[in-house]
């Protein structure tokens, strides 16, 4: 019985989407003119095409960057309760940065930190 | 320890000349022949030990045993066990070692010092086969005679090899895989019964079973010893194995791999199954008969000479066969014979093919005739040994025919009846090889150098062993007694009240 | 977190840190072969820890997430050899590549972690830790030779499907979840006598979906399609993981989880599996005839082993966990030597994976052939073979509990196979004047095969120590 409320809610969802696209495609104007369909980007007008290819160093970057992030998100939670998981929280949370430094000199060393 | 030395001396005798064969062939095959030479000697000498040959007729379980666990968390034990039956079959197996490393004496020049070591390996696990009283034991060496045998088919065999080679394999495996699953149905059955878990073949005699599984698991038994033996219908990896075999190849699966299957049905099948055994009987007959039949006409229709002494095979060993589930003293004895007369016979008829495609390179009757004229000690022999097959009087053969017949007439009437026919058929193909062969008009102009020194000793040592056996058999039936009323009355003690009277009465006949 | 905990982790620990250490020093050192040794020096380290461990801190369960008993420490032990000696083979192998070879080991030593997690695992989150960790790793891995188009084709197809298989496994997961209301499997076990009233269409339904990401780990027929390709593909010491470490950790955790929730109770599931099992067994013997490359061959084989290996699942007796780690045991030495031929055959330029490369190999180079002759005698499983042992104790297994559909499919498909084992052996037999003589293996690579070979005759010959140490994991797991 509980499932039929599940799929009930999803029903109900994906009704409300449509409905919601819907009414707009029926009530909005459609006076479509050349600025209105071309890409936004940063109010400039736009360069050449999209298919562009990118440094590989960006994705370089990119995924250093992530690594980095997401450890900052998971030290504030662990900053909160540093009080509670004392001494092992702080060696957990040491060895834990170590592993992401070793990375890090790994990727250092490799070059990866480097602007071709 | 003796016994261990007696499947242990071939193993190193391979090892060495594997070893040596790539700088020195010919002391490649000097160490195995002395292998096989010491292997004799061993088992001559205990042959002759007339003390202990006495104490086991007496009564004593085993001549000699050794027994070892070897996993015994499973109860699996290296049971090594001989008596009188065994000792025959091993001798046999060192004397046809020795032939079969002379035959190929100048027959094999390449990878010398490999193919002994496949033809020593073979030996050893046909001898562990022989030996083996553990079932799991007896698998392992049943399993192992197959890849070296194999080796020789493909490396050294020839035109059809691969397809032969690969054919024998497939077939014995899949009913040795049969056999492992009775093996294991019989060790569980047992152990549920007793509480002891043992694959060992002593204990494992007089196990309690159900009539249904005992068919079941007798049937398993039954398929893994047919395809070697071979029985009708599983016989057609035969023909094909031994004709792309080489010579030496041919020798021992003709004189002791089908052995190994017809030892099986004796030591294994009727005892440990003995009623199931007893129901099959006019079964496992109507195969033996038409597989004598069948393969006497089926050799007289081949114009392949190795072909046709492979059929001839199928017709003798089903005299075996007859001969195991007539199951009284002189169709035993009778098989046991057979199985030795069939060993030194039809090996030294596939020698006699080997020379002479070594010397003209060719096996179809067609291309040959007339080859007395030139080389007429080959002539002679091949006549006496054409003779031994279709079992003239005075020669081994004859007697164990004859005893089969006589012992199975008692069993079977019928089925005996008919079987004697292969007697007919035999003396056929048998004359019609001398016929075609050697007499007529010469054919083939290939140079046909008559027999040498080695080869003259080799197929005399083969004559007067046949001779021999035709004219004094008393030794042959009095080694094997023993062994053979033990398991006359292993399988006695099995059945029901009604099945030991009828065993006394064919007792008591012979 | 005790101390004792720790020590119980001890394995995983050293393994970790060996991952980490190679890192640091790669960043100091770009040298191949100390690279490889620190990697060597790391599993063997970590082999030498289990005995402690288990004596220490025996059938320890650290945190719900992980069980640490003597039957997870057995198959670390033995995934762990396996990746020593797989370390061993890629050293001979990328030896003789260019390029950067060193992050190889990083990859090894981070996949047979999360092998070692899934086959310690007790909690659908270590499961799915533990296979991802495995997963992505082998990604890199199947792809490391990347200038070979074979090698990337086969990890993109290996990232597709696994990713795809990972997804029905943690729907599957979630199905489970939701009617049991516990990731744990001792739990769910537990659970599972309440829930006998109502209906479990919605746990048989996970149950189901998780079978087919376990499925493809274990290249089980219906889900064995990347098999091939990725065994052709990838470098020959990859695919030696592949066979062999990647499949033993989820094999492990699988034979745990049937035994915990006694899969017999569910006729359903034991149709699927017994289906799967026969399925596997005549798909991979059958097809496998129709190959003509060896790695290939090798692919369809292993699908049938582990077919085979099902019957020991289904099998509800005493023998049944025994009977599993000795064919895995046996399997893994047979797989290690065939692969390790393969890899040491290889050259530079491509895998010696075609039948051309073995033509009389038996007088080019009779040890390596004699070496290859006893593995592929041992996946036939012929007696003095450790895969005879095998195959020995998982028909003894299937016998006791009369799983005859499955022994008869094994028994029919086994011969059928016989036939393609024979056939590169027959390759190897044929006399071959023209071929190129082999190169001289070198020492690691001679070591290593020689000691596959002895190892594999030892359990063959004397398998009582191996069987001992295979029947005490019965009671650790019950």
């Amino acid at each position: 019985m509980e499932y039929f409320f599940l799929l009930l809610f999803t029903g109900l969802a994906a009704v409300l989407v449509g409905a919601g696209l819907l009414t707009s495609y029926l009530v909005a104007p459609h006076r479509p003119n050349p600025l209105k369909n071309s890409p936004y980007e940063c109010g400039e007008p736009t360069i050449g095409q999209s298919w562009v290819q990118f440094n590989v160093g960006y994705y370089l970057f990119g995924l250093l960057f992530l690594v980095f992030d997401v450890e900052a998100a998971f030290l504030y939670p662990w900053a909160v309760v540093f009080r509670q998981v004392g001494l092992t929280g702080l060696i957990e949370m040491g060895l834990f940065l170590l592993v992401l430094i070793v990375g890090l000199v790994y990727a250092w060393r490799k070059g990866a930190l480097e602007w071709v | 320890m003796m016994l261990i030395c007696i499947v242990l001396i071939p193993l190193l005798a391979g090892v060495i000349a594997w070893a040596i064969g790539r700088q020195n062939p010919g002391a490649a095959r000097w160490v195995c022949l002395l292998a096989c030479a010491i292997d004799l000697v061993i088992l001559l000498t205990l042959w002759n030990n007339q003390a202990a040959m006495a104490a086991f007729a007496a009564g004593g379980p085993w001549l000699m045993q050794v027994n070892v666990p070897w996993v015994p968390a499973l109860g699996i034990s290296f049971h090594l066990a001989l008596d009188g039956l065994s000792l025959l079959m091993l001798i046999l197996s060192a004397f046809l070692g020795i032939v079969s490393v002379g035959c190929s004496w100048t027959e094999i020049k390449e990878r010398v010092g490999f193919f002994h070591f496949n033809l020593m390996w073979v030996l050893a696990g046909i001898m562990g086969v022989f030996l083996a009283m553990d079932l799991f034991l007896f698998y392992c060496f049943w399993e192992l005679m197959l890849v070296p045998m194999y080796f020789l088919i493909v490396i050294w065999g020839h035109e059809n090899r691969i397809y032969a080679a690969v054919k024998f394999f497939i077939f014995t495996q899949f009913s040795g895989l049969l056999m492992l699953l009775a093996i294991l149905a019989l060790y569980f059955l047992h152990g549920h019964a007793t509480g002891t878990y043992t694959f060992d073949y002593d204990l494992l005699l007089g196990t309690k079973l159900g009539s249904g599984a005992a068919k079941w698991i007798m049937l398993g038994f039954f398929a893994a010893f047919a395809v070697k033996l071979p029985a009708f219908p599983v016989h057609n990896w035969l023909p094909d194995a031994h004709t792309e075999a080489p010579t030496a190849g041919s020798v021992i699966l003709a004189g002791l791999l089908l052995k190994t299957g017809a030892y099986g049905l004796m030591r294994f099948v009727v005892p440990l199954f003995p009623q199931a055994a007893i129901d099959f009987t006019p079964v496992a007959m109507t195969l033996a008969v038409i597989g004598i039949i069948y393969g006497a006409v089926l050799s007289f229709a081949q114009t392949d000479l190795k072909r046709l002494v492979a059929y001839s095979s199928v017709s003798h060993m089903g005299f075996v066969l007859l001969g195991v589930f007539a199951w009284n003293r002189i169709a035993l004895q009778g098989a046991v014979m057979q199985m030795i007369c069939h060993g030194l016979g039809t090996g030294a008829l596939f020698m006699m093919v080997g020379a002479i495609q070594e010397r003209i390179h060719t096996r179809n009757i067609e291309k040959m005739g007339g080859f007395w004229e030139v080389a007429p000690r080959m002539g002679a022999i091949a006549m006496f040994f054409a003779m031994a097959s279709l079992g003239l009087p005075g020669i081994g053969n004859f007697i164990a025919e004859f005893l089969v017949l006589l012992g199975s007439y008692q069993a079977n009437a019928t089925m005996t009846s008919i079987a004697s026919l292969g007697l007919v058929l035999g003396s056929i193909y048998s004359l019609w090889i001398v016929q075609r062969v050697f007499h007529g008009a010469r054919e083939n102009q290939a140079k046909l150098p008559d027999f040498a020194r080695r080869e003259i000793a080799l197929f005399a040592s083969l004559i007067i062993a046949l001779v021999g056996l035709g004219f004094f058999p008393q030794p042959i039936f009095k080694t094997a007694d023993p062994a053979l009323s033990k398991l006359q009355q292993l399988a006695v003690a099995g059945q029901g009240a009604v099945q030991v009277s009828e065993a006394k009465h064919s007792g008591g006949n012979s | 977190m005790t101390l004792l905990d720790l020590v119980a982790l001890l394995p995983l620990i050293i393994l970790t840190a060996a991952a980490t250490g190679i890192v640091l020093l790669m960043a100091v050192c770009r040298c191949h072969r100390t690279t490889a040794l620190f990697s060597m020096a790391g599993l063997g380290l970590a082999v030498i820890s289990l005995p402690f461990a288990n004596s220490m801190a025996p059938n320890r369960a650290v945190t719900p997430l992980l069980m640490l008993d003597t039957y997870s420490f057995f198959y670390m032990g033995v995934m762990f050899v396996s990746s020593f000696v797989i370390a061993a083979l890629a050293y001979a192998y990328f030896e003789k590549q260019d390029g950067r070879r060193e992050e190889f080991y990083v990859l090894l030593l981070t996949a047979t972690l999360g092998a070692a997690f899934l086959s310690a695992s007790s909690h659908f989150v270590s499961l799915f830790m533990g296979l991802e960790t495995l997963s992505i790793s082998l990604y890199a891995m199947v792809a490391y030779t990347r200038d070979r188009r074979d090698s990337v084709e086969a990890a993109f197809k290996y990232l597709v499907l696994a990713a795809a298989s990972a997804a029905f496994m943690v729907f599957g997961m979630a199905l489970v979840y939701a009617e049991a209301g516990t990731m744990e499997f001792a739990k769910i076990a537990a659970a599972r006598g309440a829930l006998e009233q109502g209906n479990h269409l919605v746990l048989l339904a996970g149950c189901a979906m998780m079978v087919v990401g376990i499925g493809f780990k274990l290249a089980l027929v219906p889900f064995h399609l990347w098999t091939p390709d990725v065994y052709e593909g990838a470098p020959a010491p990859v695919t030696a993981f592949v066979a062999t470490v990647s499949k033993g950790g989820m094999f492990a955790l699988l034979l745990r989880y049937f035994v915990l929730i006694d899969v017999h109770q569910y006729p359903s599931l034991m149709f699927l599996f017994t289906a799967i099992a026969v399925l596997s067994m005549f798909f991979g013997n059958l097809l496998a005839l129709l190959q003509d490359n060896i790695k290939r061959i090798l692919a369809y084989s292993s699908i049938a082993n582990l077919g085979y290996v099902m019957i020991a699942f289904l099998a509800s007796g005493h023998m049944a966990v025994p009977a599993g780690a000795l064919y895995i045991a046996a399997y893994f030495i047979t797989t290690l030597g065939a692969m390790g031929v393969i890899s040491v055959m290889s050259t530079k330029e491509r895998d010696a994976d075609s039948f051309a490369d073995y033509r009389g190999l038996f007088w080019r180079a009779p040890w390596i052939a004699a070496v290859f002759t006893a593995m592929l005698l041992s996946l036939a499983g012929i007696p003095l073979t450790a895969g005879f042992i095998g195959k020995f104790y998982v028909l003894a297994a299937g016998e006791e509990s009369s799983r005859w559909i499955g022994i008869a499919a094994l028994v029919v498909s086994s011969s059928i196979g016989l036939y393609y084992y024979l056939r590169i052996v027959l390759t190897m037999c044929e006399s071959a004047e023209d071929e190129a003589p082999v190169s001289r293996p070198s020492w690691t690579e001679a070591t290593v095969l020689t000691g596959l070979a002895a190892a594999l005759l030892f359990v063959g010959v004397y398998p009582g120590p191996l069987i001992h140490a295979a029947e005490t994991l019965v009671a650790s797991i019950l």
